[in-house]
């Protein structure tokens, strides 16, 4: 069993999918810092995913520093990375302007998109299981 | 981190105008593509297309009438126990000694093939919750589909063929399946070709697909490159458009208007000549809908631009 969820949608690239499941099971705290990562292998078997693109997110999220490769051990969640600033500014200018665009495309009020903000905030803030869910390999 | 699979570099087949006559019919034609060490390669089509009678002709079972095919860097034609001791083959109608039990099908195979790992075979044999004392001939469908799986990954082989394995397997077998075909994956050489009627059935498996119809190759490529260059656009066609613009890109499959809206398929999307294209015959259209497809979708607007074009010609 994988310690995060990834529910596949068809359309978007697989690799995108559970590229973005990984960051959010980091954010929300269902995967913590030393624990132990899925291998390629298992993630492909458990997720029926061909290898090479289970290897390359692998590949992405330690390049990211978001998972740390530790020589016998294998595989573990890494320290979440301070943001630099070209990221920041990303998020922060060109993300949330094309969010801004899209809710004043559909008439909604700054509040409807703060509550939601704020929602989703809370929702990944909380780690939504216990630490005795940790992934044992 | 693991060792990766090598790069898909080097091909494991190499297939050459490869072409097959039975009688006046021809099955397959002209066949010419690669398939690269270390990929999943799905080889699809539908019913009657040619898979089977190319599979045939690359492990030797049945003679080319003109081309060529190489396999692990050696002319299918003289293909011998060596090299077969390191291709698995599993086909839709693999014929089984039907008399022998599993236990004793292994047996058989076993000293054929010097690579053979009986912790991985007996590792298989409990996954797939095979009963090892049971005749073949009193299994399920499914049960002796995972037996001639076994028999055919427990050397390890190089190179995994696989003629439509899933036809007739219920989704949990089928699941079993899969998952023990990834077994493969924790070693450093290992290559799946696997033929199929039905995309969905290795949709997020294969990261090279070939697509053939009536014996002929339609394309050859990874899907991330196919799934990169394929858009699903909508827009509304704008003032003064009525009907279809005559001459549309011939990369622009199966384009439909319905009422004020268009909708096509763009084979070869690229922003900035799709957004040109389009003010070119649409100049009053509308922002388009831009949508990334499914593997499922690539291979249905591809399907139904093949019947577009044999209904014209």
């Amino acid at each position: 069993m994988l310690p995060f969820p990834v529910a596949f949608k068809l359309g978007s690239p697989v690799y995108e999918q559970l590229l973005y499941a990984v960051e959010k099971a980091v954010i929300s705290g269902l995967i913590q810092p030393g624990d132990k990562f899925p291998s390629v292998r298992t993630l492909s078997q458990e997720l029926r995913i061909n290898p090479n693109t289970a290897h390359k997110v692998v590949a992405v999220l330690v390049g990211q520093g978001l998972l740390e490769v530790n020589p016998g051990i294998g595989t573990v969640v890494g320290k979440q990375p301070k943001a630099t600033s070209k990221q920041r500014s990303e998020l922060l200018g060109d993300d949330v302007e094309h969010l801004v665009v899209e809710a004043k495309k559909l008439q909604l009020e700054l509040e409807d998109l703060t509550d939601a903000v704020e929602s989703h905030w809370n929702n990944l803030t909380q780690p939504p299981c216990p630490p005795s869910s940790k992934y044992k390999a | 981190m693991e060792q990766p699979n090598p790069t898909p570099m080097s091909p494991i087949i190499e297939i050459q105008s490869l072409t097959r006559r039975f009688g006046r019919q021809e099955a397959v034609r002209d066949l010419t593509f690669e398939v690269p060490k270390g990929s999943i390669y799905a080889f699809l089509g539908p019913n009657g297309a040619g898979k089977t009678t190319t599979i045939k002709m690359l492990l030797n079972i049945l003679q080319a009438s003109s081309g060529s095919a190489r396999i692990l860097g050696i002319d299918s034609k003289d293909l011998g126990p060596r090299e077969l001791a390191q291709i698995g083959y599993v086909s839709e109608n693999q014929q089984l000694p039907e008399w022998m039990s599993v236990q004793q099908l292994i047996n058989y195979c076993k000293p054929m093939y010097p690579t053979w790992d009986d912790a991985f075979c007996a590792k298989l044999l409990k996954d797939f919750e095979l009963p090892p004392e049971k005749k073949l001939k009193n299994l399920s469908r499914g049960m002796k589909v995972k037996a001639a799986l076994i028999t055919s990954l427990a050397y390890r082989p190089k190179l995994l063929v696989l003629d439509e394995p899933f036809t007739g397997l219920d989704p949990l077998v089928r699941d079993e399946f899969i998952r023990g075909m990834l077994e493969l994956s924790g070693q450093s050489d290992w290559t799946v070709f696997v033929s199929s009627h039905d995309i969905d059935e290795v949709d997020r498996l294969a990261d090279w697909v070939g697509i053939i119809n009536e014996g002929h190759l339609h394309l050859s490529e990874p899907t991330e490159s196919l799934q990169a260059r394929f858009r699903l656009l909508m827009f509304t066609a704008g003032e003064g458009t009525t009907q279809l613009p005559q001459n549309l890109p011939e990369n622009w499959l199966i384009p439909e208007m319905s009422g004020h809206s268009v909708r096509l398929v763009d084979s070869q999307f690229q922003e900035e000549q799709t957004l040109n294209n389009l003010r070119r015959f649409f100049p009053n259209a509308g922002e388009p809908a831009v949508t990334v497809m499914s593997l499922r979708d690539i291979f249905l607007a591809l399907a139904r631009s093949f019947r577009f074009k044999t209904d014209a010609s």
